[in-house]
């Protein structure tokens, strides 16, 4: 395992001061304005702990909400909403091609975990969809809503491919993951990357995590679980219908849809020209019809 | 509509947390209609300000949402603790 040199000048229990450039020692990058920033989400090590969802809670000051049970498997959290931006899937399966099959019980069940986010979109639909410009990317390429400008119009809710923006019902604004901006600026690794027990959120530069990525795709292949695949890379399902690329992207090791993904999400804003279009051409094969009828009765 | 007085530890965005005198811990986020914005609560916390708070509860969540805030003139302060210097404007 990796250890930064730098941890040595840290060896102490408690510390006066904030480590400068912390996210250098947890996460093995340095955090500066100007390049672009994400996660790397390995669903094959996902434990399910849900200590991001925690983590991100905390650091956030977001409330509980949904309370109460939804009787799917162990996820109560049910969906990324305006006070839970980090949602940890259980999917339960039979097997999976080798991955967690490992001697199941008669009638037991597999997991497949994943810890879904916002994805960060190289072209975010959201964003383009604000009349306000409360949604804006910011100097490390992430997209984050400035809740004094957000009006509230939700125009970002159905431009969202993934779901991820919602309403808050007690404030009105819409919200979502921030991938912790305040903590980048403070030099620090998100809350939910540091979290992660077991690695399955990596933080880092995003071309960084891509070339990661593959080599972590190809290791697993010569594993045997030749089903693991990159969602949200470029040319790869995720990152579809101009999107770019996902900031925040995922190994997979099931359909897209499996873990309640787009297979091929798009951006509204290409269905603008050809909708004006049909609409246009409505109008006049109508006006055409009503003249052909008036005319007859001339 | 109940009102709640103590110190802002936390501020995110329009969420706030609010500690009581006596140590109960309170969520807030601003009501769309509230009279702060929450660049003012963040003020707020850095100055560790003594507010009241006039509040309604949440829809769904562990949390309330707080109407009006202003600064407390006359904190209640715990049996035993000293008042501090005047923290409010």
């Amino acid at each position: 395992m990796y250890v930064s040199p730098r941890a040595q000048e840290f060896a102490q229990s408690t510390l006066e001061r904030v480590i400068p450039d912390e996210s250098e020692l947890t996460a093995g990058v340095r955090i500066e304005p100007g390049k672009s920033y994400g996660f790397f989400t390995d669903t094959t090590v996902c434990i399910g702990c849900k200590a991001c969802e925690v983590a991100c809670k905390e650091w956030n000051n977001l409330p509980a909400d949904n309370l109460g049970l939804t009787g799917h498997s162990y996820d109560n959290t049910g969906a990324l909403s305006a006070n839970s931006w980090r949602h940890v899937a259980f999917v339960e399966t039979s097997g999976n091609g080798g991955v967690r099959a490992t001697r199941e019980a008669p009638f037991q069940s597999g997991w497949l975990m994943l810890s879904d986010v916002c994805k960060h979109c190289h072209n975010a639909p959201c964003l383009e969809a604000c009349p306000t410009g409360a949604l804006f990317k910011t100097e490390f390429d992430t997209v984050v809503v400035q809740q004094d400008i957000c009006n509230g119009c939700g125009y970002c809710v159905p431009a969202c491919p993934f779901g991820v923006v919602d309403i808050g019902s007690n404030d009105g604004k819409a919200h979502k993951c921030t991938l912790c901006y305040d903590r980048l600026k403070g030099g620090l690794e998100p809350a939910c990357a540091k979290s992660c027990p077991t690695d399955s959120i990596q933080f880092g530069e995003v071309a960084e995590l891509q070339r990661h990525a593959a080599e972590r795709v190809i290791h697993l292949h010569d594993l045997g679980v030749s089903n693991a695949y990159l969602y949200g890379v470029p040319n790869s399902p995720g990152a579809t219908g101009g999107l770019g690329h996902l900031n925040a992207f995922f190994l997979l090791t099931a359909r897209p849809e499996v873990y309640n993904l787009p297979v091929a999400p798009t951006r509204p804003s290409r269905r603008v020209a050809p909708s004006l279009l049909s609409g246009l051409m409505a109008v006049a094969g109508l006006a055409v019809a009503a003249a052909a009828i008036l005319s007859r009765r001339e | 509509m109940p009102t709640m007085r103590g110190t802002i530890t936390i501020a995110q965005e329009s969420r706030f947390q609010m500690v009581e005198h006596h140590g109960a811990t309170h969520l807030f986020t601003l009501a769309p209609n509230a009279s702060s914005e929450p660049a003012q609560i963040a003020a707020l916390a850095a100055r560790q300000a003594r507010v009241r708070v006039k509040y309604r509860r949440g829809d769904n969540v562990l949390a309330n949402v707080a109407e009006r805030i202003d600064i407390d003139l006359a904190p209640e302060i715990a049996p035993g603790v000293t008042p501090g210097p005047a923290s409010c404007t």
